[in-house]
């Protein structure tokens, strides 16, 4: 099979043929696709942004942002800029350093996870073994920056807000990782590129969806728990704890937050595209449609359309999955603490112990539809 | 063990059940979002108040007869009626008057029970100010003519839902001509009156 456009490779060949040594094209390539890529989330942001606020007016009959450019979507960058010249407050009798450190490991993190996140065979930062796991790895850092913010802010609120989303963080990661853990067997490897190859045989019908209809429910779930999305909003819940571990934070500081709170939703979107929604694949196998119109595998015209429309693919499948999350915003309304540990610990993480289990026996049993 | 799966199996059907009501909930904020916005762009679409409707008060000096019926049924004796007995045409003489918009609270009976109808409603409801001694009015500002939302050429006036021609529920781009559902106060009147 082809493994279509290789940039890298391109890249570092033409530098080469330009009579760099291999190891200064390597370096000068390794740069490009990360900045592209911290540039691709933080866009990304902003379009989350501009989609959340326009999709809530209209589910509450409003108009949203509406004269800030075109269909208001300079909002956003409007919000930005304002926080970006805002004053950096110091609330009193808190611990400095805490303060500071909190923001920046919470959006560390969050940022890295897009190494591994999969646009084509060969779009991607780096295609490392651990894959997915780095991902689950990586976001078991967040809380810890939740309850630094939390414990120095010197707020009552926000040691609330700090406990909460430590607590939730915690308790929704088992189930999260126990899904994702079902995938990773199905296709015996880690690497996100290997999970979206393994769905690619049959266009729509070989999505892990039909293969983790459970796996994919209890994924969505504790996705929107991490993300601390409206019905697991606990932890911000402006009713009850003003803004949370947020509540002192202003500035650039409150920006991170802000930021990285948008960022871990497409970030899980993405996740979800790539474990379920077959990544970049297109419904219908492209090589399948291809072969009918009688063009060559190795047809430059057909390699770039193939990549393009790899990007678009996971970019819509994330995004539609990102109007799921701002949809269910307006439709569930908040869980209580008892409830929401109860779904975690009562509901999900039994859901998907079975769940692993019984992907494990079908594996035994349909070894070739399951990865055997 | 039976027991146990019954236990699971009623688990399990609760939990499909809580799945389905959230779905319902799901369609139902879909639903939302192919429905018109209700929005009025406000400082540039106004909506035409009622003609019902309660605003700023409207004094006019030369018909008060300094009675202070408003005094006495206001709810709180707001009105401040300052006049001076003038011996030789024997009549009360109105010096000033006012009334203090940040502590009114729109009842409308002073307007009711002023026996020389100098008092009235408008429909100015945009009182807001820097200062809250700048809500007392006094009786030069309460003579000033209303602002009129449909007299406001920056403004393109709304009609409220009630005021809509039949089967319409877009207020924009409504003509002034068209007629509102239903009859007209006016046309109940004169029809009772036959």
């Amino acid at each position: 099979m082809n493994s279509g456009i290789d940039l890298q490779g391109i890249f570092i060949k033409s530098l080469m043929d330009l009579g760099l040594p291999p190891g200064a094209a390597k370096a000068i390539w390794l740069p490009l696709p990360m900045f592209l890529m911290i540039i691709g989330a933080t866009v990304g942001v902003l379009v989350t942004v501009w989609l959340e606020r326009k999709i809530s007016a209209a589910a509450q009959q409003r108009i949203g942002p509406e004269y800030m450019g075109p269909f208001g979507v300079l909002a956003p960058v409007a919000d930005g800029m304002k926080l970006v010249f805002k004053e950096d407050i110091l609330p009193a009798q808190s611990d400095r350093l805490l303060f500071t450190l909190g923001p920046v490991l919470v959006v560390i993190p969050v940022f890295l996870s897009y190494l591994i996140v999969p646009f084509g065979q060969n779009l991607v930062i780096t295609d490392i073994g651990t894959g997915i796991f780095l991902w689950v790895a990586l976001s078991s850092i967040a809380p810890i920056g939740l309850l630094m913010a939390g414990y120095s802010s010197n707020n009552k609120y926000s040691l609330l807000g700090g406990l909460r989303a430590a607590a939730q963080s915690i308790s929704y990661e088992i189930p999260l990782s126990l899904s994702v853990l079902a995938i990773v067997m199905m296709s015996n490897s880690l690497s996100t590129i290997d999970i979206v190859q393994q769905q690619s045989g049959a266009g729509i019908l070989s999505w892990n969806i039909w293969r983790q209809p459970f796996g994919l429910i209890v994924f969505w779930i504790c996705a929107l728990a991490e993300c601390e999305r409206l019905p697991f909003d606990l932890p911000e819940a402006e009713e009850e704890i003003v803004a949370g571990y947020q509540t002192e934070y202003s500035g650039m500081k409150f920006a991170l937050f802000y930021l990285s709170s948008y960022v871990n939703l497409v970030l899980s979107a993405l996740l979800f595209s790539v474990l379920y929604l077959g990544g970049w694949n297109f419904p219908i196998p492209i090589d399948l449609l291809a072969n009918l119109l009688g063009v060559s595998e190795t047809d430059p015209w057909l390699q770039i359309i193939t990549a393009s429309l790899g990007i678009i693919m996971t970019l819509l499948k994330a995004y539609f999955l990102v109007f799921l999350a701002v949809l269910l915003r307006w439709t569930v309304p908040r869980v209580r603490i008892d409830q929401l540990l109860d779904l975690g610990w009562k509901f999900l993480l039994p859901v998907s112990l079975a769940n692993l289990l019984l992907t494990a026996a079908l594996k035994l049993v349909f070894p070739f539809a399951f990865g055997g | 063990m039976l027991k146990f799966l019954k236990q699971v199996g009623d688990y399990a059907k609760e939990a499909v059940q809580a799945g389905k009501y959230i779905g319902q909930g799901l369609s139902v904020t879909f639903d939302h979002m192919r429905r018109r916005p209700i929005t009025v762009q406000y400082p540039y679409e106004k909506l035409i108040p009622s003609e019902r409707f309660r605003g700023r008060i409207h004094f006019e000096f030369d018909k008060c007869i300094s009675c202070e019926v408003c005094v006495r049924v206001c709810p709180i004796n707001l009105p401040v009626v300052d006049w001076e007995f003038n011996k030789e045409t024997k009549k009360k003489q109105l010096k000033h008057y006012s009334i203090d918009f940040g502590v009114c609270i729109f009842c409308g009976n002073c307007v009711e029970f002023c026996p020389t109808n100098c008092l009235s409603m408008t429909e100015e409801y945009e009182l807001s100010t820097y200062e809250r001694h700048e809500l007392n009015y006094d009786n030069v500002a309460l003579g000033r003519l209303p602002y009129k939302v449909t007299n406001d050429p920056m403004v393109s006036p709304l009609r409220e839902l009630v005021y809509l021609p039949k089967g319409v529920m877009d207020p924009h781009g409504v003509p002034d001509t068209d007629r509102r559902a239903g009859q007209l106060p006016e046309e109940i009147l004169e029809k009772s009156e036959k």
